[in-house]
């Protein structure tokens, strides 16, 4: 009976968690300008939420370097379902201009699947919202195959 | 107990948003951005010059032999590029340009790929000529210019 | 007979659905006006309502070092005391049950949604929710002296004309005296006593600058720290619920009076009002100021609200 709020809910009102492994902060600065009054993605509910257990969609940035590698993988399996990883900038996606370093563990993809790749170095804040659009179709789609 | 910027948020209520309204409308990046890369093959004569320069090295190429001549693809992978575009600044022949294209989120990693295929001519050999032959005209010119 | 109407105040109204439903919009309305501040367009209205059933669909999870029950059972005893709260407030003049003692039944059980937050944190077994919970205590601490001085001030006040001199804690009463002689706010001797509530609204509803028990970044949202799914759901509803309690207790204490006659205007009025509450006390300081430190929230609370109420108490003892 209300299947059809709830599944429409998660069009409207998904959580951020923001985690940075290791990244130079371009990546990071330009997420926070998304909350900015200029381009502000709080119009169609966005939050960024203090806590990875409240959060529906992760942004990773940064390459992931062998000290946060534990970290990554503990906070990735503390968020509940249904879940989407988001990958900004060029450094999760391929280790940009850190490949082949000595403390630099790879690409994202060795540990997690990625939904959505925003690329750019770094990427323009409309590029952001672009890839936040097309990760809150995703997110209603996990739900609907849920349960 | 100061409240300071009182005046000015009780003001900003009746006045309009400073809000860009993105994907209604939409916005073009300035002049001089650097965004997704276009690749002219067939300008290129197959220097090497941008896999040289390019330091994330996001630059591949391959070759292959065919009848004609050579095939060579190259290959630009957009999820490993800095945007720094030294590689259209040093191509000799100006085969790569950087657009104003900042669209670049995707669900699949193969629309991350600009890649652009040529074929490159051998230039045609010399047809080749007995020995006795080379010898009588060497004797021939030096004959002519005594 | 009787039974199906205590059964429809409780579920109905003012029960669970409408005070769920109106605690939900002014809260959508609260962020609306605070972006709206920042020059901003800020989300819609009904967004609240989006996050409560978003957080329905999410999985809960308990983590290890918890003690399952309390951890799943805390937010549930706040929404309990809080629909009890909202049975005794009354609309200009109906009310579900009407006693002789209201303020002080309404003081006790309003402290019982914050000690459900402490319970719930301290079950959590991790250390951020710890010192969530001792900023909580201290947020706690700070805001019961003022507040039941301002109480007894309009106690006293009301007393003196229509008890014989004794200080009156029944709710119907107040609105009757302001039925006879106007609101309570054209006297000029509780006007401080009305600044000084609206000081306290936003620490009890837990928003800037003094938010410092939940919602932060800096201790990873406190006690709410492990929290997800339908408890998250119900403690987030708590908080809209509160909002509220709160400003419809400062609209019955000092905005009250005959109203109309008929209960449906009358229920929108009390409405309209608390959304201008809303506004001048909880949305305009969480546009313009930042967060207070720990001890200088306690060092202001005992200070300006409690100097303010003591003001209007000597004022209301040595007039008449």
């Amino acid at each position: 009976m209300f299947k059809k709020l709830i599944e429409k809910s998660f069009e409207k009102s998904p959580w951020l968690f923001h985690l940075n492994t290791g990244s130079c902060n371009g990546c990071d600065i330009e997420i926070v300008s998304v909350i900015t009054p200029r381009y502000d993605a709080e119009r169609m509910g966005f939050k960024l939420t203090g806590s990875p257990r409240h959060a529906d969609i992760i942004l990773v940035t940064g390459p992931i370097t062998s000290q946060s590698r534990d970290r990554l993988i503990r906070t990735l399996a503390q968020v509940p379902d249904p879940k989407v990883v988001v990958s900004i900038g060029s450094c999760p996606r391929s280790t940009n201009v850190f490949n082949g370093s000595y403390s630099v563990e790879g690409p994202l993809d060795k540990y997690v699947p990625i939904d959505v790749s925003i690329a750019g170095c770094p990427p323009k804040p409309e590029a952001i919202i672009d890839g936040l659009a097309k990760a809150i179709e995703i997110l209603r789609e996990k739900r609907r195959a849920m349960k | 107990m100061k409240f300071p910027y009182l005046k000015e948020a009780i003001k900003s209520v009746f006045k309009k948003p400073s809000t860009e309204i993105y994907p209604i409308v939409n916005k073009e990046a300035p002049e001089g951005y650097r965004g997704k890369i276009n690749y002219y093959p067939e300008k290129c004569v197959n220097c090497g010059m941008c896999i040289r320069v390019c330091a994330p090295g996001c630059i591949t190429r391959t070759i292959e032999k065919t009848e004609e001549g050579d095939k060579i693809t190259f290959n630009f992978y957009q999820g490993q590029c800095t945007f720094c575009s030294l590689c259209a600044d040093f191509c000799p022949r100006g085969a790569i340009e950087l657009t104003k294209n900042y669209h670049l989120a995707v669900t699949d990693e193969k629309d991350l790929l600009v890649s652009g295929t040529f074929i490159k001519k051998l230039p045609p050999k010399p047809p080749v000529q007995p020995q006795q032959q080379v010898q009588n005209q060497q004797n021939q010119g030096a004959a002519k210019t005594e | 007979m009787v039974v199906l109407k205590y059964l429809f105040n409780v579920l109905v109204f003012p029960g669970l659905l409408f005070s769920a439903l109106v605690g939900l919009l002014l809260s959508g309305l609260d962020r609306k006006v605070v972006a709206r501040m920042q020059k901003r367009i800020g989300p819609p209205i009904i967004q609240p309502i989006y996050d409560f059933f978003k957080l329905l669909g999410k999985e809960t999870i308990v983590p290890r070092a918890a003690s399952r029950r309390t951890f799943l059972y805390a937010p549930v005893i706040g929404l309990l005391a809080l629909v009890t709260v909202t049975l005794f407030i009354p609309i200009y003049k109906y009310t579900a049950i009407s006693t002789v003692a209201d303020i002080i039944v309404i003081l006790y059980l309003l402290t019982i949604p914050a000690v459900a937050l402490i319970m719930g944190g301290a079950a959590s077994g991790s250390p951020y929710a710890g010192v969530g919970i001792s900023r909580e205590m201290v947020a706690i601490i700070s805001y019961e002296l003022p507040l039941v001085i301002v109480l007894l001030t309009i106690g006293k006040h009301v007393g003196m004309a229509l008890n014989k001199g004794v200080i009156t804690f029944s709710l119907s009463q107040i609105v009757s005296y302001q039925a006879e002689f106007g609101p309570m706010i054209t006297n000029w001797r509780l006007i401080p006593a009305a600044l000084a509530l609206l000081l306290i609204i936003p620490i009890k509803v837990g928003s800037l600058p003094f938010d410092i028990a939940e919602a932060e970044i800096e201790i990873c949202e406190g006690p709410l720290v492990e929290y997800s799914g339908a408890p998250l759901a119900i403690f987030k509803l708590n908080h809209a619920i509160k909002m509220f309690i709160m400003t419809s207790l400062f609209v019955t204490l000092f905005l009250s009076g005959k109203g109309t006659g008929i209960l449906i205007l009358d229920i929108v009025l009390q409405v309209l009002l608390s959304a201008v509450i809303v506004v001048i006390s909880i949305s305009t300081l969480k546009a313009i100021t930042a967060r207070l430190k720990v001890e200088q929230v306690l060092k202001f609370f005992w200070t300006y609200p409690t100097a303010l109420a003591l003001i209007s108490l000597i004022l209301v003892w040595i007039g008449r």
